[in-house]
Protein backbone atom coordinates (compact mmCIF):
# COMPACT_ATOMS: atom_id res chain seq x y z
CA UNK A 1 0.00 0.00 0.00
CA UNK A 2 2.67 2.42 1.07
CA UNK A 3 4.83 1.95 -2.06
CA UNK A 4 1.35 2.52 -4.18
CA UNK A 5 0.62 5.64 -2.87
CA UNK A 6 4.83 6.77 -2.87
CA UNK A 7 4.21 6.04 -6.65
CA UNK A 8 1.42 7.57 -7.43
CA UNK A 9 2.67 10.55 -5.85
CA UNK A 10 5.45 10.85 -7.78
CA UNK A 11 3.49 10.02 -10.72
CA UNK A 12 1.08 12.86 -9.75
CA UNK A 13 4.30 15.40 -9.22
CA UNK A 14 5.91 14.22 -12.59
CA UNK A 15 3.09 14.46 -14.43
CA UNK A 16 1.73 17.53 -13.26
CA UNK A 17 5.30 19.01 -13.89
CA UNK A 18 5.15 17.57 -17.60
CA UNK A 19 1.52 18.97 -18.38
CA UNK A 20 2.57 22.48 -17.02
CA UNK A 21 5.42 22.26 -19.21
CA UNK A 22 3.27 21.50 -22.09
CA UNK A 23 1.13 24.16 -21.30
CA UNK A 24 3.91 26.71 -20.79
CA UNK A 25 5.12 25.92 -24.21
CA UNK A 26 1.43 25.62 -26.20
CA UNK A 27 1.70 29.17 -27.14
CA UNK A 28 3.98 32.11 -25.97
CA UNK A 29 3.21 35.64 -27.71
CA UNK A 30 4.89 38.00 -27.02
CA UNK A 31 2.40 39.86 -24.95
CA UNK A 32 0.53 37.01 -23.50
CA UNK A 33 -1.49 36.56 -20.43
CA UNK A 34 0.70 37.27 -17.19
CA UNK A 35 -0.34 33.70 -16.04
CA UNK A 36 1.86 32.05 -18.50
CA UNK A 37 4.61 34.15 -17.00
CA UNK A 38 3.52 32.56 -13.51
CA UNK A 39 3.63 28.75 -14.86
CA UNK A 40 6.95 29.35 -16.63
CA UNK A 41 8.13 30.68 -13.34
CA UNK A 42 6.63 27.45 -11.70
CA UNK A 43 8.89 25.16 -13.21
CA UNK A 44 12.07 26.93 -12.59
CA UNK A 45 14.38 25.54 -9.99
CA UNK A 46 13.71 28.67 -6.99
CA UNK A 47 10.11 27.91 -7.01
CA UNK A 48 10.48 23.83 -7.09
CA UNK A 49 10.48 23.56 -3.27
CA UNK A 50 7.61 25.60 -2.55
CA UNK A 51 5.66 24.17 -5.49
CA UNK A 52 6.39 20.57 -4.28
CA UNK A 53 4.93 21.16 -0.56
CA UNK A 54 2.14 23.20 -1.79
CA UNK A 55 1.15 19.79 -3.79
CA UNK A 56 2.14 17.88 -1.26
CA UNK A 57 -0.76 20.06 1.14
CA UNK A 58 -3.35 19.18 -1.37
CA UNK A 59 -2.91 16.13 -3.37
CA UNK A 60 -0.71 14.55 -0.21
CA UNK A 61 -3.35 15.39 2.15
CA UNK A 62 -5.64 13.02 0.19
CA UNK A 63 -3.08 10.45 -0.03
CA UNK A 64 -2.16 10.65 3.59
CA UNK A 65 -5.88 9.94 4.60
CA UNK A 66 -5.72 7.19 2.38
CA UNK A 67 -2.51 5.74 3.88
CA UNK A 68 -4.21 6.20 7.28
CA UNK A 69 -7.50 4.95 6.66
CA UNK A 70 -6.74 1.44 5.18
CA UNK A 71 -3.65 0.92 7.78
CA UNK A 72 -6.50 0.84 10.72
CA UNK A 73 -9.36 0.28 8.64
CA UNK A 74 -8.15 -2.91 7.05
CA UNK A 75 -7.15 -4.51 10.55
CA UNK A 76 -10.89 -4.65 10.90
CA UNK A 77 -11.89 -5.27 6.70
CA UNK A 78 -9.33 -8.65 7.34
CA UNK A 79 -10.62 -8.86 11.15
CA UNK A 80 -6.97 -9.13 12.36
CA UNK A 81 -7.55 -6.78 14.31
CA UNK A 82 -8.51 -9.64 17.11
CA UNK A 83 -5.52 -11.50 16.67
CA UNK A 84 -3.34 -8.14 16.81
CA UNK A 85 -4.96 -6.99 20.20
CA UNK A 86 -4.25 -10.41 21.47
CA UNK A 87 -0.74 -10.51 20.87
CA UNK A 88 -0.11 -6.57 21.96
CA UNK A 89 0.49 -5.33 25.44
CA UNK A 90 -2.28 -3.07 25.20
CA UNK A 91 -4.78 -1.47 22.45
CA UNK A 92 -3.50 2.27 22.97
CA UNK A 93 0.20 0.98 22.30
CA UNK A 94 -0.55 -0.77 19.12
CA UNK A 95 -2.90 2.35 17.62
CA UNK A 96 -0.03 4.60 18.95
CA UNK A 97 2.54 2.22 16.49
CA UNK A 98 0.25 3.02 13.70
CA UNK A 99 -0.08 6.17 13.84
CA UNK A 100 3.84 6.74 14.56
CA UNK A 101 3.97 4.58 11.24
CA UNK A 102 1.71 6.41 9.24
CA UNK A 103 3.76 9.75 10.29
CA UNK A 104 6.96 8.03 9.66
CA UNK A 105 5.12 6.83 5.87
CA UNK A 106 4.25 10.48 5.40
CA UNK A 107 7.15 12.22 6.58
CA UNK A 108 9.09 9.86 3.99
CA UNK A 109 6.68 10.44 1.01
CA UNK A 110 7.08 14.15 1.88
CA UNK A 111 10.48 13.98 1.38
CA UNK A 112 10.52 11.85 -2.25
CA UNK A 113 7.72 14.06 -3.29
CA UNK A 114 10.17 16.78 -3.10
CA UNK A 115 13.02 15.15 -4.21
CA UNK A 116 10.45 14.59 -7.39
CA UNK A 117 9.58 17.74 -7.59
CA UNK A 118 13.39 19.08 -7.43
CA UNK A 119 13.82 16.61 -10.15
CA UNK A 120 11.09 17.55 -12.46
CA UNK A 121 12.28 21.10 -12.17
CA UNK A 122 15.82 20.27 -13.45
CA UNK A 123 14.13 18.69 -16.34
CA UNK A 124 12.22 21.24 -17.24
CA UNK A 125 14.70 24.05 -16.80
CA UNK A 126 16.97 21.84 -18.88
CA UNK A 127 13.69 21.44 -21.74
CA UNK A 128 13.38 24.85 -21.32
CA UNK A 129 17.06 25.77 -22.64
CA UNK A 130 17.39 27.96 -19.08
CA UNK A 131 20.79 27.67 -17.59
CA UNK A 132 21.12 25.82 -14.22
CA UNK A 133 21.37 28.68 -11.68
CA UNK A 134 21.40 27.41 -7.88
CA UNK A 135 22.17 31.13 -6.88
CA UNK A 136 18.42 31.30 -5.10
CA UNK A 137 19.59 28.36 -2.92
CA UNK A 138 20.88 30.39 0.24
CA UNK A 139 20.92 29.39 3.89
CA UNK A 140 17.39 32.07 3.99
CA UNK A 141 16.25 30.17 1.27
CA UNK A 142 17.06 26.42 2.41
CA UNK A 143 15.60 27.76 6.65
CA UNK A 144 12.31 28.99 4.99
CA UNK A 145 11.79 25.74 2.66
CA UNK A 146 13.11 23.13 5.77
CA UNK A 147 10.52 25.37 8.07
CA UNK A 148 7.61 25.14 5.22
CA UNK A 149 8.25 21.04 4.94
CA UNK A 150 7.10 21.48 8.73
CA UNK A 151 4.46 23.67 8.33
CA UNK A 152 3.34 21.51 5.46
CA UNK A 153 3.29 18.24 7.64
CA UNK A 154 1.58 20.17 10.52
CA UNK A 155 -1.45 21.03 8.14
CA UNK A 156 -1.55 17.60 7.02
CA UNK A 157 -2.11 16.24 10.41
CA UNK A 158 -5.85 17.32 11.11
CA UNK A 159 -6.95 15.39 7.81
CA UNK A 160 -4.71 12.25 8.58
CA UNK A 161 -6.62 12.14 12.06
CA UNK A 162 -9.63 12.87 10.87
CA UNK A 163 -9.40 9.75 7.96
CA UNK A 164 -7.92 7.55 11.41
CA UNK A 165 -10.74 8.86 13.31
CA UNK A 166 -13.27 7.96 10.94
CA UNK A 167 -11.74 4.30 9.90
CA UNK A 168 -12.01 3.54 14.26
CA UNK A 169 -15.57 4.70 14.23
CA UNK A 170 -16.58 2.99 11.03
CA UNK A 171 -13.97 0.18 12.15
CA UNK A 172 -13.39 -0.02 8.30
CA UNK A 173 -10.52 1.47 6.11
CA UNK A 174 -13.91 2.85 3.67
CA UNK A 175 -15.22 5.73 6.34
CA UNK A 176 -11.97 7.10 6.73
CA UNK A 177 -11.03 7.48 3.31
CA UNK A 178 -14.73 8.90 2.76
CA UNK A 179 -15.35 11.15 5.01
CA UNK A 180 -11.52 12.07 5.28
CA UNK A 181 -11.65 12.88 1.81
CA UNK A 182 -14.76 13.90 1.13
CA UNK A 183 -14.66 16.74 3.83
CA UNK A 184 -11.59 17.98 2.78
CA UNK A 185 -13.85 18.65 -0.62
CA UNK A 186 -16.27 19.25 0.41
CA UNK A 187 -15.34 22.19 2.58
CA UNK A 188 -14.76 24.18 0.26
CA UNK A 189 -18.67 23.79 -0.90
CA UNK A 190 -19.92 24.64 2.06
CA UNK A 191 -18.00 27.17 3.15
CA UNK A 192 -18.36 29.19 0.02
CA UNK A 193 -22.31 28.74 0.99
CA UNK A 194 -21.20 30.37 4.55
CA UNK A 195 -19.06 33.18 2.77
CA UNK A 196 -22.01 34.10 0.97
CA UNK A 197 -24.22 34.25 3.64
CA UNK A 198 -22.93 37.28 5.83
CA UNK A 199 -22.43 38.08 9.03
CA UNK A 200 -21.38 35.96 11.91
CA UNK A 201 -22.09 33.14 9.31
CA UNK A 202 -19.03 34.06 7.66
CA UNK A 203 -17.29 34.11 9.90
CA UNK A 204 -17.04 30.28 10.90
CA UNK A 205 -14.87 29.29 8.06
CA UNK A 206 -12.65 30.87 9.91
CA UNK A 207 -12.88 27.98 12.45
CA UNK A 208 -12.84 25.49 9.99
CA UNK A 209 -10.00 23.42 8.41
CA UNK A 210 -9.54 24.59 5.08
CA UNK A 211 -9.34 28.16 5.88
CA UNK A 212 -6.21 27.91 8.80
CA UNK A 213 -4.72 25.42 6.33
CA UNK A 214 -4.56 27.85 3.11
CA UNK A 215 -3.50 30.49 6.24
CA UNK A 216 -0.13 28.37 6.81
CA UNK A 217 0.70 27.13 3.50
CA UNK A 218 0.65 30.87 2.24
CA UNK A 219 3.65 31.45 4.26
CA UNK A 220 5.42 28.84 1.24
CA UNK A 221 5.54 32.31 -1.00
CA UNK A 222 4.41 30.58 -4.08
CA UNK A 223 3.75 33.06 -7.04
CA UNK A 224 1.05 35.38 -6.76
CA UNK A 225 -2.26 33.58 -8.54
CA UNK A 226 -1.04 29.86 -8.55
CA UNK A 227 -2.41 28.13 -5.68
CA UNK A 228 -2.53 24.68 -5.14
CA UNK A 229 -5.66 25.29 -2.83
CA UNK A 230 -7.63 22.26 -5.09
CA UNK A 231 -10.51 21.32 -2.52
CA UNK A 232 -10.43 22.84 1.04
CA UNK A 233 -9.65 26.67 1.03
CA UNK A 234 -12.62 28.77 -0.77
CA UNK A 235 -10.70 31.93 -2.07
CA UNK A 236 -14.11 33.95 -0.60
CA UNK A 237 -13.51 33.32 2.74
CA UNK A 238 -11.07 35.42 5.01
CA UNK A 239 -7.77 33.63 5.61
CA UNK A 240 -7.48 33.62 9.30
CA UNK A 241 -3.98 35.19 11.06
CA UNK A 242 -0.85 32.49 10.98
CA UNK A 243 -1.03 32.03 15.18
CA UNK A 244 -4.95 31.71 15.10
CA UNK A 245 -4.56 28.74 12.45
CA UNK A 246 -1.91 27.12 14.40
CA UNK A 247 -3.81 26.88 17.31
CA UNK A 248 -7.20 25.91 15.54
CA UNK A 249 -5.51 22.70 13.47
CA UNK A 250 -4.01 22.34 17.00
CA UNK A 251 -7.32 21.76 18.84
CA UNK A 252 -8.50 19.74 16.63
CA UNK A 253 -6.11 17.59 15.76
CA UNK A 254 -6.07 17.11 19.95
CA UNK A 255 -9.90 15.87 19.24
CA UNK A 256 -9.77 13.56 16.67
CA UNK A 257 -6.95 11.73 18.49
CA UNK A 258 -8.25 12.00 21.73
CA UNK A 259 -11.92 10.42 20.52
CA UNK A 260 -10.14 8.39 18.16
CA UNK A 261 -8.14 6.67 20.99
CA UNK A 262 -11.13 6.69 23.40
CA UNK A 263 -13.43 4.98 21.42
CA UNK A 264 -10.78 2.06 20.26
CA UNK A 265 -9.59 1.82 23.73
CA UNK A 266 -13.02 1.74 24.99
CA UNK A 267 -15.02 -0.63 22.50
CA UNK A 268 -15.52 -4.22 22.51
CA UNK A 269 -14.06 -6.11 19.43
CA UNK A 270 -16.63 -8.65 18.27
CA UNK A 271 -16.72 -11.05 15.28
CA UNK B 1 -41.38 -36.97 33.52
CA UNK B 2 -39.01 -35.06 35.42
CA UNK B 3 -37.94 -32.19 32.93
CA UNK B 4 -34.12 -32.34 33.87
CA UNK B 5 -32.77 -30.41 31.26
CA UNK B 6 -30.81 -28.32 33.36
CA UNK B 7 -28.62 -30.36 35.83
CA UNK B 8 -25.32 -28.65 36.70
CA UNK B 9 -23.07 -31.96 37.25
CA UNK B 10 -19.70 -30.65 39.63
CA UNK B 11 -16.61 -31.96 38.80
CA UNK B 12 -14.22 -34.28 41.45
CA UNK B 13 -12.36 -33.12 44.16
CA UNK B 14 -9.98 -29.66 43.16
CA UNK B 15 -7.52 -30.81 45.34
CA UNK B 16 -3.98 -30.30 44.26
CA UNK B 17 -5.03 -29.16 41.10
CA UNK B 18 -4.05 -25.86 39.78
CA UNK B 19 -6.63 -23.26 38.48
CA UNK B 20 -5.68 -21.47 36.16
CA UNK B 21 -8.53 -19.56 35.00
CA UNK B 22 -11.87 -18.62 36.83
CA UNK B 23 -14.19 -16.73 35.75
CA UNK B 24 -17.31 -15.45 38.80
CA UNK B 25 -20.81 -14.21 37.78
CA UNK B 26 -19.15 -13.49 34.27
CA UNK B 27 -22.22 -11.64 32.55
CA UNK B 28 -22.07 -9.67 28.90
CA UNK B 29 -25.49 -7.92 27.66
CA UNK B 30 -25.45 -6.46 24.31
CA UNK B 31 -28.25 -4.06 24.65
CA UNK B 32 -31.48 -5.81 25.51
CA UNK B 33 -29.38 -9.40 24.89
CA UNK B 34 -27.64 -11.21 27.52
CA UNK B 35 -25.62 -13.00 25.52
CA UNK B 36 -23.84 -14.63 28.83
CA UNK B 37 -25.22 -15.18 32.33
CA UNK B 38 -23.44 -15.20 35.40
CA UNK B 39 -20.98 -18.14 34.34
CA UNK B 40 -18.38 -19.76 36.83
CA UNK B 41 -16.14 -21.51 35.54
CA UNK B 42 -12.89 -23.14 36.29
CA UNK B 43 -10.06 -24.38 34.21
CA UNK B 44 -7.36 -26.85 35.62
CA UNK B 45 -3.74 -26.52 34.35
CA UNK B 46 -3.18 -29.49 32.19
CA UNK B 47 -6.43 -30.41 31.26
CA UNK B 48 -8.37 -30.11 27.67
CA UNK B 49 -11.58 -28.47 28.43
CA UNK B 50 -14.40 -28.58 26.04
CA UNK B 51 -16.85 -25.48 25.91
CA UNK B 52 -19.74 -26.70 24.17
CA UNK B 53 -23.12 -24.99 23.14
CA UNK B 54 -25.28 -24.26 20.23
CA UNK B 55 -24.62 -20.91 17.79
CA UNK B 56 -25.36 -18.18 19.64
CA UNK B 57 -25.01 -19.78 23.16
CA UNK B 58 -22.25 -17.43 24.08
CA UNK B 59 -19.51 -19.14 23.50
CA UNK B 60 -17.43 -16.56 21.26
CA UNK B 61 -18.31 -13.68 23.55
CA UNK B 62 -16.99 -16.05 26.42
CA UNK B 63 -13.36 -16.33 25.07
CA UNK B 64 -13.83 -12.51 24.26
CA UNK B 65 -13.82 -11.57 27.45
CA UNK B 66 -11.48 -14.09 28.70
CA UNK B 67 -8.79 -12.53 26.31
CA UNK B 68 -9.68 -8.67 26.83
CA UNK B 69 -11.69 -7.95 23.84
CA UNK B 70 -14.90 -7.41 25.34
CA UNK B 71 -15.63 -5.96 28.34
CA UNK B 72 -17.63 -8.28 30.93
CA UNK B 73 -20.74 -6.25 32.19
CA UNK B 74 -20.53 -7.82 35.19
CA UNK B 75 -18.17 -10.65 37.38
CA UNK B 76 -14.68 -10.98 37.45
CA UNK B 77 -12.12 -12.72 35.20
CA UNK B 78 -9.12 -14.30 37.10
CA UNK B 79 -6.54 -15.17 34.96
CA UNK B 80 -3.18 -17.49 36.22
CA UNK B 81 -4.46 -15.84 39.70
CA UNK B 82 -4.27 -12.32 38.16
CA UNK B 83 -7.41 -10.04 37.94
CA UNK B 84 -7.82 -9.13 34.14
CA UNK B 85 -9.28 -5.78 34.74
CA UNK B 86 -5.56 -4.60 36.33
CA UNK B 87 -3.12 -6.94 35.40
CA UNK B 88 -4.12 -7.58 31.85
CA UNK B 89 -1.24 -8.26 29.70
CA UNK B 90 0.67 -9.75 33.07
CA UNK B 91 -1.76 -13.30 32.34
CA UNK B 92 -2.84 -12.51 28.46
CA UNK B 93 1.06 -12.65 27.65
CA UNK B 94 0.76 -16.55 28.56
CA UNK B 95 -2.15 -17.31 26.55
CA UNK B 96 -2.27 -18.17 22.88
CA UNK B 97 -5.48 -17.93 21.15
CA UNK B 98 -7.40 -18.25 17.77
CA UNK B 99 -10.72 -17.09 17.54
CA UNK B 100 -13.13 -18.39 14.89
CA UNK B 101 -11.58 -18.17 11.86
CA UNK B 102 -8.10 -17.28 12.11
CA UNK B 103 -7.40 -13.67 11.03
CA UNK B 104 -4.11 -12.84 8.74
CA UNK B 105 -2.77 -10.31 6.33
CA UNK B 106 -3.64 -12.10 3.31
CA UNK B 107 -1.19 -10.17 1.15
CA UNK B 108 1.53 -11.44 3.31
CA UNK B 109 3.23 -15.43 3.52
CA UNK B 110 2.14 -17.29 6.58
CA UNK B 111 6.23 -16.98 8.24
CA UNK B 112 6.11 -12.92 7.31
CA UNK B 113 2.52 -13.27 9.37
CA UNK B 114 4.20 -14.45 12.24
CA UNK B 115 6.95 -12.66 12.24
CA UNK B 116 4.41 -10.02 12.35
CA UNK B 117 2.92 -11.22 15.16
CA UNK B 118 6.32 -12.22 16.80
CA UNK B 119 7.39 -8.23 16.77
CA UNK B 120 3.90 -7.24 18.04
CA UNK B 121 4.56 -9.81 21.35
CA UNK B 122 8.03 -9.18 21.55
CA UNK B 123 11.14 -11.69 21.95
CA UNK B 124 10.24 -14.50 20.06
CA UNK B 125 12.88 -15.71 17.36
CA UNK B 126 12.97 -16.72 13.73
CA UNK B 127 13.92 -20.17 14.73
CA UNK B 128 10.60 -20.80 16.79
CA UNK B 129 8.89 -19.69 14.24
CA UNK B 130 10.23 -21.88 11.99
CA UNK B 131 9.64 -24.28 14.72
CA UNK B 132 6.12 -23.78 15.04
CA UNK B 133 5.60 -24.00 11.36
CA UNK B 134 7.08 -27.34 11.32
CA UNK B 135 5.07 -28.13 14.02
CA UNK B 136 1.22 -27.89 12.36
CA UNK B 137 3.26 -29.14 8.97
CA UNK B 138 2.77 -25.72 7.02
CA UNK B 139 7.06 -25.31 6.43
CA UNK B 140 7.01 -26.01 2.84
CA UNK B 141 4.01 -23.25 1.86
CA UNK B 142 5.19 -20.49 4.67
CA UNK B 143 6.31 -18.66 1.83
CA UNK B 144 2.85 -18.63 0.09
CA UNK B 145 0.87 -16.08 0.63
CA UNK B 146 -2.41 -16.11 3.20
CA UNK B 147 -4.50 -15.61 0.75
CA UNK B 148 -3.60 -18.86 -1.16
CA UNK B 149 -3.98 -21.36 1.71
CA UNK B 150 -6.61 -23.32 1.89
CA UNK B 151 -8.89 -23.40 5.07
CA UNK B 152 -7.12 -26.10 6.69
CA UNK B 153 -3.85 -24.22 6.23
CA UNK B 154 -5.56 -20.81 7.54
CA UNK B 155 -6.32 -22.87 10.57
CA UNK B 156 -3.06 -24.42 11.21
CA UNK B 157 -1.31 -21.26 10.89
CA UNK B 158 -4.01 -20.07 13.40
CA UNK B 159 -2.73 -22.84 15.52
CA UNK B 160 0.98 -21.92 14.83
CA UNK B 161 0.20 -18.29 15.54
CA UNK B 162 -1.01 -19.73 19.06
CA UNK B 163 1.90 -21.53 20.24
CA UNK B 164 4.47 -18.24 19.39
CA UNK B 165 4.97 -17.78 23.34
CA UNK B 166 4.84 -21.06 24.22
CA UNK B 167 1.95 -20.65 26.22
CA UNK B 168 0.58 -21.88 29.06
CA UNK B 169 -3.13 -21.44 27.82
CA UNK B 170 -4.37 -22.32 24.45
CA UNK B 171 -7.94 -21.72 23.75
CA UNK B 172 -9.06 -22.51 20.23
CA UNK B 173 -12.66 -21.46 19.26
CA UNK B 174 -13.70 -23.14 16.85
CA UNK B 175 -10.77 -24.67 15.30
CA UNK B 176 -12.76 -27.22 12.60
CA UNK B 177 -15.42 -24.24 11.97
CA UNK B 178 -15.72 -24.33 7.53
CA UNK B 179 -13.32 -27.44 7.44
CA UNK B 180 -14.08 -30.76 5.23
CA UNK B 181 -13.32 -34.62 7.00
CA UNK B 182 -9.82 -34.28 5.86
CA UNK B 183 -9.10 -30.31 7.38
CA UNK B 184 -10.85 -31.66 10.76
CA UNK B 185 -8.78 -33.99 11.25
CA UNK B 186 -5.77 -32.47 10.68
CA UNK B 187 -7.03 -30.15 13.12
CA UNK B 188 -7.80 -33.01 15.58
CA UNK B 189 -4.72 -34.91 15.41
CA UNK B 190 -3.07 -31.68 16.64
CA UNK B 191 -4.40 -31.02 19.58
CA UNK B 192 -2.90 -33.90 21.48
CA UNK B 193 0.38 -32.04 20.18
CA UNK B 194 -1.06 -29.20 22.12
CA UNK B 195 -1.80 -30.49 25.49
CA UNK B 196 0.60 -31.49 27.72
CA UNK B 197 1.17 -31.70 31.58
CA UNK B 198 1.88 -27.66 31.67
CA UNK B 199 -0.05 -26.63 28.67
CA UNK B 200 -3.75 -26.27 28.77
CA UNK B 201 -6.38 -26.16 26.25
CA UNK B 202 -9.58 -24.67 25.83
CA UNK B 203 -11.39 -26.12 23.06
CA UNK B 204 -14.47 -24.12 21.88
CA UNK B 205 -16.61 -26.25 19.55
CA UNK B 206 -19.59 -28.21 18.36
CA UNK B 207 -17.78 -30.60 16.95
CA UNK B 208 -19.06 -32.78 19.68
CA UNK B 209 -17.31 -36.11 18.44
CA UNK B 210 -14.01 -34.40 17.88
CA UNK B 211 -14.48 -32.93 21.88
CA UNK B 212 -15.43 -36.40 22.83
CA UNK B 213 -12.44 -38.00 22.00
CA UNK B 214 -9.98 -35.37 22.65
CA UNK B 215 -11.51 -33.12 25.96
CA UNK B 216 -11.36 -34.44 29.78
CA UNK B 217 -14.04 -32.27 30.80
CA UNK B 218 -16.49 -30.40 29.35
CA UNK B 219 -19.48 -27.18 30.18
CA UNK B 220 -22.22 -26.97 28.32
CA UNK B 221 -23.57 -23.73 27.63
CA UNK B 222 -27.38 -22.53 26.00
CA UNK B 223 -28.26 -18.87 25.99
CA UNK B 224 -25.30 -17.55 27.76
CA UNK B 225 -26.02 -20.21 30.76
CA UNK B 226 -24.15 -23.23 31.93
CA UNK B 227 -25.99 -26.06 32.28
CA UNK B 228 -23.64 -28.70 33.04
CA UNK B 229 -19.78 -28.63 33.72
CA UNK B 230 -18.19 -32.46 34.32
CA UNK B 231 -15.30 -34.67 33.02
CA UNK B 232 -16.60 -36.66 30.04
CA UNK B 233 -16.80 -39.75 31.58
CA UNK B 234 -19.14 -38.49 34.04
CA UNK B 235 -21.55 -36.86 31.52
CA UNK B 236 -21.74 -39.85 29.49
CA UNK B 237 -22.13 -42.73 32.75
CA UNK B 238 -24.66 -40.19 34.42
CA UNK B 239 -27.83 -42.33 32.73
CA UNK B 240 -28.61 -45.09 30.64
CA UNK B 241 -30.28 -44.89 27.13
CA UNK B 242 -32.69 -48.11 26.34
CA UNK B 243 -33.89 -48.65 23.47
CA UNK B 244 -37.61 -50.07 23.39
CA UNK B 245 -39.80 -51.62 20.47
CA UNK B 246 -43.44 -52.44 21.86
CA UNK B 247 -46.21 -52.96 19.96
CA UNK B 248 -48.35 -49.87 20.89
CA UNK B 249 -45.19 -46.76 21.54
CA UNK B 250 -47.77 -44.11 21.69
CA UNK B 251 -49.40 -45.62 25.07
CA UNK B 252 -46.10 -46.50 26.16
CA UNK B 253 -44.14 -43.66 25.34
CA UNK B 254 -47.23 -41.90 27.24
CA UNK B 255 -46.71 -44.07 30.60
CA UNK B 256 -43.57 -43.68 30.62
CA UNK B 257 -43.29 -39.83 30.42
CA UNK B 258 -45.70 -39.96 33.06
CA UNK B 259 -42.60 -41.29 35.60
CA UNK B 260 -41.07 -38.48 37.25
CA UNK B 261 -37.63 -41.13 37.38
CA UNK B 262 -37.64 -41.15 33.46
CA UNK B 263 -35.46 -38.26 31.99
CA UNK B 264 -36.71 -38.28 28.50
CA UNK B 265 -38.59 -40.43 25.95
CA UNK B 266 -38.87 -40.31 22.22
CA UNK B 267 -39.41 -41.92 18.98
CA UNK B 268 -37.13 -42.63 16.63
CA UNK B 269 -38.22 -45.04 13.68
CA UNK B 270 -40.00 -47.86 15.05
CA UNK B 271 -38.35 -47.80 18.58
CA UNK B 272 -38.64 -45.57 21.72
CA UNK B 273 -35.30 -43.75 22.99
CA UNK B 274 -35.68 -43.97 26.64
CA UNK B 275 -32.89 -41.51 29.06
CA UNK B 276 -33.25 -43.41 32.75
CA UNK B 277 -30.99 -43.09 35.58
CA UNK B 278 -28.36 -46.23 35.62
CA UNK B 279 -29.30 -49.54 36.61
CA UNK B 280 -33.09 -48.62 36.14
CA UNK B 281 -34.24 -50.79 33.21
CA UNK B 282 -35.97 -53.36 35.16
CA UNK B 283 -37.82 -50.94 36.28
CA UNK B 284 -38.69 -49.62 32.90
CA UNK B 285 -39.74 -53.31 31.82
CA UNK B 286 -41.98 -53.11 35.18
CA UNK B 287 -44.22 -49.87 34.28
CA UNK B 288 -44.75 -50.97 30.45
CA UNK B 289 -45.53 -54.74 32.04
CA UNK B 290 -48.28 -53.27 34.82
CA UNK B 291 -50.12 -51.95 31.88
CA UNK B 292 -49.92 -54.97 29.82
CA UNK B 293 -47.67 -53.79 27.38
CA UNK B 294 -44.55 -55.96 26.83
CA UNK B 295 -41.09 -55.04 25.21
CA UNK B 296 -40.35 -57.32 22.16
CA UNK B 297 -37.10 -55.61 22.10
CA UNK B 298 -35.19 -53.96 25.17
CA UNK B 299 -31.32 -52.89 24.48
CA UNK B 300 -29.07 -50.52 26.33
CA UNK B 301 -27.93 -47.72 24.18
CA UNK B 302 -24.26 -45.80 23.99
CA UNK B 303 -24.69 -42.37 25.51
CA UNK B 304 -23.08 -39.76 23.17
CA UNK B 305 -21.79 -36.46 24.10
CA UNK B 306 -24.66 -35.61 21.31
CA UNK B 307 -27.07 -37.13 23.05
CA UNK B 308 -26.26 -35.68 25.95
CA UNK B 309 -25.84 -32.38 24.62
CA UNK B 310 -29.10 -32.39 22.73
CA UNK B 311 -31.05 -33.80 25.71
CA UNK B 312 -29.57 -30.60 27.93
CA UNK B 313 -29.88 -27.99 25.15
CA UNK B 314 -33.44 -29.14 24.45
CA UNK B 315 -32.25 -31.06 21.01
CA UNK B 316 -30.74 -27.55 19.63
CA UNK B 317 -27.65 -28.30 17.40
CA UNK B 318 -24.55 -27.49 17.48
CA UNK B 319 -24.44 -27.01 13.82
Amino acid sequence: MTRVLLFVLVSIIAILYLLLLAVSKVTIPAHGPPEIGAIQNLLGLPVALPFALSILSSFGSVLAVILIASSVGNEYNWRTIRTMLICSESRLRLLGAKLISAGIFILIGMVVGIATGFVMSLITTAIGGYAFDFSFATGGYLWGQFLQFWRTFYVLIPYVLLGFLFAIVGRSAMPGIALGIGIFFLESIVTTFMSLAGGWVAKIPGYLLAANVRAITALGNLPQNIGMGFGGANPLSQTPGVTHAFVTLAIYSLVFITVAFYLFHKRDVTG
Amino acid sequence: MTNQTTKELHSGSEEGNDIILRTTGLSKRFGKLEAVKDLNLELRRGEVFGFLGPNGAGKSTTVGMILGLIAPTAGNIELFGLKLNGNQWAALRRVGAVIEEPAFYPYLSGRDNLEALARAIGGISRAKIAEVLELVGLQERAADRYDHYSLGMKQRLGIASTLLRDPELIILDEPASGLDPAGTKEVRNLLPKLAHESRTVFLCSHLLHEVELVCDRVAIIKQGVMLACAPIHELLTQGQMLQIKVDDPAQAAAILSGLPWIKSVKMENDYLIVDIPKESASRVNAALAEHNIFASELASRNVSLESVFLQLTGGESGD
